[in-house]
């Protein structure tokens, strides 16, 4: 796992970017697990999840989720935090559960390939 | 559907940007607030707290940025952007914008308004159901009446009929006249007379195209099952607009034809038009009433009166040869058939030669077509010609101006801005000038439209042609304005993003000066001087067709003639009455009294309106089958009137009656073919094919006159022979007056003189006999005007750009002008040498463009008449127009030039 990852020296202690292309995928099992966050609930679901090995530079979580809104496969709506803050929190559509499933295969088979490359070495 | 709800969210996030901004704004906040708290809390410092929450979120201003280019709207705002800032920019060089427009609003406005009228002409289908599958019967548009045996083109009534059973290709067939009827008819009971066209035609004739009434029915097979008991008639939307107000209670309305009285039955829906392009019928009758509707052709019992068009609809899955296959056998089974077909050794061998071409109505039939496909071709070139000079123009504007921009740009790109982002700004600005060109373009196309419509020759009317605006020629503007930004504004933006950063940056003239020394503008003032020349050279080969044209010889003179059609249908005469003679008689007298008349008669034709031809034979001599030799049917004044000189024997008069041996007058040309040895006059020869079933008639040359031209006058005078009126029955068409002084006052008189004899006579077409052969080369006369006014067009714009390169170069080079002259260099000096490089530019593109042009001219070859394309005056005359058109250009740049004081110019540097 920690060979695809690229290790950025400026980031806080010892954590890893998250890999290209993942960000869809976590945010979507995030949504999945939970059912209602918003974006800060998000990246902290994510980076408490990997142990804090996996870090999203939070700010970029933003354009993903917008890029969500617009394919449909989250709801946005404003709601209230327990610490009684105005907040958006993001909820799965039918869509985004069918992108979930699409991204795990995906993300599977190219991890499977991987890892059957690194064990015949 | 995925797609869909896609799109309806993103422009629902465009309409709603500030809304969307915000929410992100404030979810970006709370997320940066609370990581915050949440450093504070896990024992930061609240400086340390507040830096690490902004480091771990990353650059807020590009994380927004990256966001709304989510919404995939980045592309838009840009173009706004640069949109408005190209606007802002363009106002700032008000002349050079307001030239850049006006040439690409002439250039695409013209470019519009030519292929409008190839549109209508030569590119729309019928407006009818399916028309890919009509074909007609024939491949010439041959139309009229002929008797002569197997006639491939024009075909008879019961031939159509039996055609119509027996054919096993199309699933439908029509047939319709090869001519419209132009009787003056009476609506509603009411006295006055109106002109009404009307379209003879099967009943069948809408069901094969498919045409569905507006109200009412349209013809049936019914309403043509019988002869002469079917007076009901469907007319077309623009009639029932124009003569009974669109009025809803339109059925049951009568109009009175002849002596028969229609009842319209239905309404042609609007886009209708029939089946010729250019030409409206106001209505349609059945073939069935094709008799006693003036002149009363008829024939609808007769095997051999052949004036029909037969059209059919393919059946689905037939090709075009199956179907010609079928069409020959049935033309080889029916024709013979006919119990009176005289199958003579000719006839039938005629028969056997014969071959039916099927010829595809998707288009319909046009004469416009055969006259003006060609011009139409020619001009379209000549105006795509004149939008390249005005590219041209432009790029070399908007290359002065980029050069004068070079600071800015480089500055731009100094700080970042990549060449890409640049070259877009640039290319939005030419397109925004594109389009706003475009858009007058269309505007002045719709004028150029109704002027083009009015050069075209039409009776009184203007010719009943839609050249209205439609998607095609939207999408063919549209096209073409967008070819013409990217064509004008590439060049431009390339050169302009493609800079030396430091020297620009420097100072303004240092990159000027590289930009002045660049040959780009002088390449394309060059080739617009080129382009120039291939069109005023087109120009002149065309004006000069024009006056050879109309300086042309006729063999009558055609000066001070007055003509006019009566339509003698209205007294209810037959063509062989007595009194219709008497009458014809009563007006030329009457008119020939008027003062100021020399002469007035009666003719069946004059010029190039249409003939009535057959073979004619000599006793003793062979029967020459291929030349079919008109006749012109004629008053005794005739000849006197149109001042056709007799060289022997005389003209008709008073002794050639009804009951007197029959006469006739032959031309020259008829003497020497028909009788080479010895003098014509006293002999006598036959009029009519041996081969058709009817009698020919026997008459004796009185008189030889000299040849006239009378179908084409590009063509040399061809066989004639006259006969006198009084012996021939005839309907006639016209009437010519000789007259001298004023015009109006003449045709006044003279109206009021036949009026006066029967006030119910119906007038048209009055006009000079020099109007009527001019409007048989309109097509030339259209070419020729518009060809020397876009030539014009194209010089004009060469010498802005040549003025505007020449005035951008001195202004740069204003410095070194001034330190020649602070050398010793003299005014004079300075202003040649400015001049010496027009000369070049202009030699250059003359150069270029004289192998051009000898090369095009081959393309116009046949359309010019009585010179070649390699007219040495018309070339000679363009480049001398060309060049001092051109020195006059250059003139005030050089002048200018010459009268810089040098001391300024070295305080400016």
């Amino acid at each position: 796992m920690a060979a695809l990852l690229r290790r950025t020296p400026d980031t806080d202690g010892n954590r890893d970017e998250i890999p290209p292309g993942t960000l869809y995928l976590l945010i979507l099992k995030s949504l999945a697990v939970r059912g209602r966050l918003h974006g800060y609930e998000i990246a902290e679901f994510i980076e408490n999840c990997s142990e804090d090995v996996l870090q999203v530079e939070e700010g970029s979580l933003y354009p993903a989720l917008q890029r969500m809104l617009i394919k449909g496969w989250v709801k946005a709506e404003w709601g209230v935090t327990a610490g009684n803050r105005r907040a958006r929190y993001y909820t799965l559509t039918s869509d985004g559960k069918k992108q979930l499933r699409v991204e795990l295969s995906q993300f599977e088979r190219v991890m499977g390939a991987i890892s059957r490359v690194i064990q015949t070495a | 559907m995925r797609l869909g709800g896609e799109l309806r969210r993103r422009v629902y996030m465009l309409l709603h940007r500030a809304r969307f901004q915000q929410d992100l704004e404030e979810e970006m906040r709370l997320h940066v607030e609370l990581r915050r708290e949440q450093k504070i809390a896990s024992g930061f410092s609240a400086e340390e707290a507040e830096r690490a929450s902004h480091r771990r979120f990353g650059n807020v201003t590009r994380i927004k940025e990256r966001s709304y280019m989510a919404w995939g709207w980045n592309w838009l705002e840009t173009f706004l952007q640069d949109a408005g800032y190209g606007m802002r920019s363009m106002l700032r060089t008000p002349a050079i914008t307001f030239v850049a427009l006006m040439s690409l609003a002439l250039g695409i406005g013209a470019n519009t308004a030519i292929f409008s009228f190839i549109d209508a002409v030569m590119l729309r289908s019928l407006p009818v159901r399916d028309p890919k599958q009509l074909v007609k019967l024939g491949d010439q548009d041959a139309s009229g009446i002929t008797d002569s045996f197997a006639a491939t083109q024009l075909y008879s009534y019961p031939f159509y009929r039996q055609f119509q059973q027996k054919n096993a290709v199309f699933s439908d067939t029509a047939a319709y006249y090869s001519m419209t009827n132009h009787p003056h008819g009476f609506v509603d009971g009411r006295q006055d007379p109106e002109l009404i066209n009307v379209q003879t035609v099967s009943g069948t004739y809408f069901q094969t195209l498919g045409v569905e009434p507006q109200s009412g029915r349209l013809l049936n097979e019914n309403d043509d099952s019988s002869e002469g008991d079917h007076p009901v008639i469907v007319i077309s939307n623009g009639f029932w607009k124009r003569r009974f107000a669109s009025d809803p209670s339109i059925l049951g309305h009568k109009v009175r034809l002849g002596s028969t009285v229609f009842e319209i039955v239905g309404v042609t829906p609007p886009e209708f038009f029939g089946t010729q392009v250019g030409d409206s019928p106001d209505a349609f009758a059945p073939l069935s009433m094709s008799a006693v509707i003036p002149p009363g052709w008829g024939g609808y019992k007769d095997n051999f009166k052949e004036s029909l068009y037969i059209i059919g609809r393919l059946k689905p899955g037939v090709s075009v040869e199956q179907a010609t296959a079928n069409v020959n056998i049935l033309f080889r089974q029916i024709l013979p058939s006919f119990p009176d077909a005289k199958l003579n050794q000719e006839n039938l061998s005629r028969l056997n030669k014969s071959h039916v071409t099927l010829k595809s109505m998707e288009r319909g039939l046009s004469y416009l077509r055969r006259a003006y496909s060609e011009p139409l071709q020619v001009l379209m070139v000549i105006v795509a010609l004149v939008l390249l000079i005005a590219c041209a123009n432009i790029a070399n504007l908007l290359l002065a101006r980029s050069t004068a921009r070079a600071r800015e740009l480089a500055v731009r790109q100094a700080l970042g801005a990549p060449r890409t982002r640049i070259m877009r700004q640039l290319l939005t600005e030419s397109l925004l000038l594109a389009f706003a060109g475009g858009a007058l373009g269309i505007g002045f196309a719709a004028a150029a439209n109704r002027v083009l419509l009015a050069m075209l020759p039409h009776g009184q009317n203007t010719i009943p042609l839609d050249v209205s605006l439609n998607l095609r020629l939207l999408g063919f503007t549209l096209v073409m304005t967008v070819c013409t930004a990217v064509l004008f504004g590439t060049m431009p933006s390339l050169r302009a993003t493609r800079l030396q950063l430091t020297e620009s940056l420097k100072s303004g003239s240092g990159a000027a000066s590289a930009a002045a020394r660049s040959p780009l503008g002088r390449i394309l003032v060059a080739s617009q001087v080129a382009l120039s020349l291939v069109l005023m050279v087109g120009a002149c080969l065309f004006l000069r067709t024009l006056i050879n044209l109309s300086r042309a010889g006729m063999g009558f003179n055609k000066e001070n003639v007055l003509r006019m059609d009566i339509d003698y249908t209205l007294t209810g005469y037959k063509d062989d009455d007595p009194r219709l003679k008497v009458l014809y008689n009563q007006i030329e007298a009457r008119v020939n009294a008027l003062p100021g008349v020399d002469a007035a008669s009666f003719s069946a034709f004059t010029f190039n309106e249409g003939s009535w031809n057959s073979l004619i034979f000599v006793p003793g001599m062979p029967i020459d089958r291929n030349v079919n030799v008109p006749h012109n049917i004629i008053g005794d004044a005739y000849f006197k009137t149109m001042q056709i000189p007799l060289i022997a024997g005389r003209a008709f008069g008073p002794q050639d009656s009804a009951t007197s041996q029959r006469v006739a007058i032959i031309s020259e040309s008829v003497a020497k073919k028909y009788f080479p040895a010895g003098s014509p006059i006293g002999r006598t020869y036959s009029i009519g094919s041996p081969d058709s079933g009817y009698t020919a008639m026997q008459v004796q040359v009185v008189g030889i006159v000299r040849d006239v031209k009378f179908d084409d006058i590009q063509e040399p005078p061809a066989y004639i022979d006259y006969l006198p009126y009084s012996q021939r029955e005839w309907g006639f068409g016209d009437f010519e007056v000789r007259y001298k002084g004023d015009f109006s006052t003449i045709s006044a008189e003279v109206q009021r003189a036949i009026h006066g004899i029967d006030r119910r006579l119906p007038i048209t077409d009055l006009m000079t006999m020099d109007e009527l052969v001019a409007r048989s080369y309109a097509n030339q006369a259209i070419i020729a005007k518009l060809s020397a006014f876009f030539g014009l067009v194209a010089v004009f714009l060469s010498c802005i750009g040549l003025y505007g390169l020449m005035s951008y170069l001195v202004g740069r080079r204003t410095g070194e002008i001034g330190i020649r002259m602070a050398l010793g260099a003299d005014r004079s000096q300075v202003g040649w040498q400015v001049m010496r490089e027009i000369a070049v530019l202009v030699l250059a593109g003359i150069a270029v463009g004289l192998p051009v042009t000898l090369a095009g001219q081959r393309l116009v070859g046949d359309m010019l008449y009585g010179l070649k394309g390699t007219d040495p005056f018309s070339i000679a005359g363009a480049v001398f127009l060309l060049s001092s058109a051109a020195l006059v250009a250059g003139y005030i740049p050089a002048r200018r030039a010459s009268r810089i004081n040098p001391l300024l110019a070295l305080r400016y540097e």
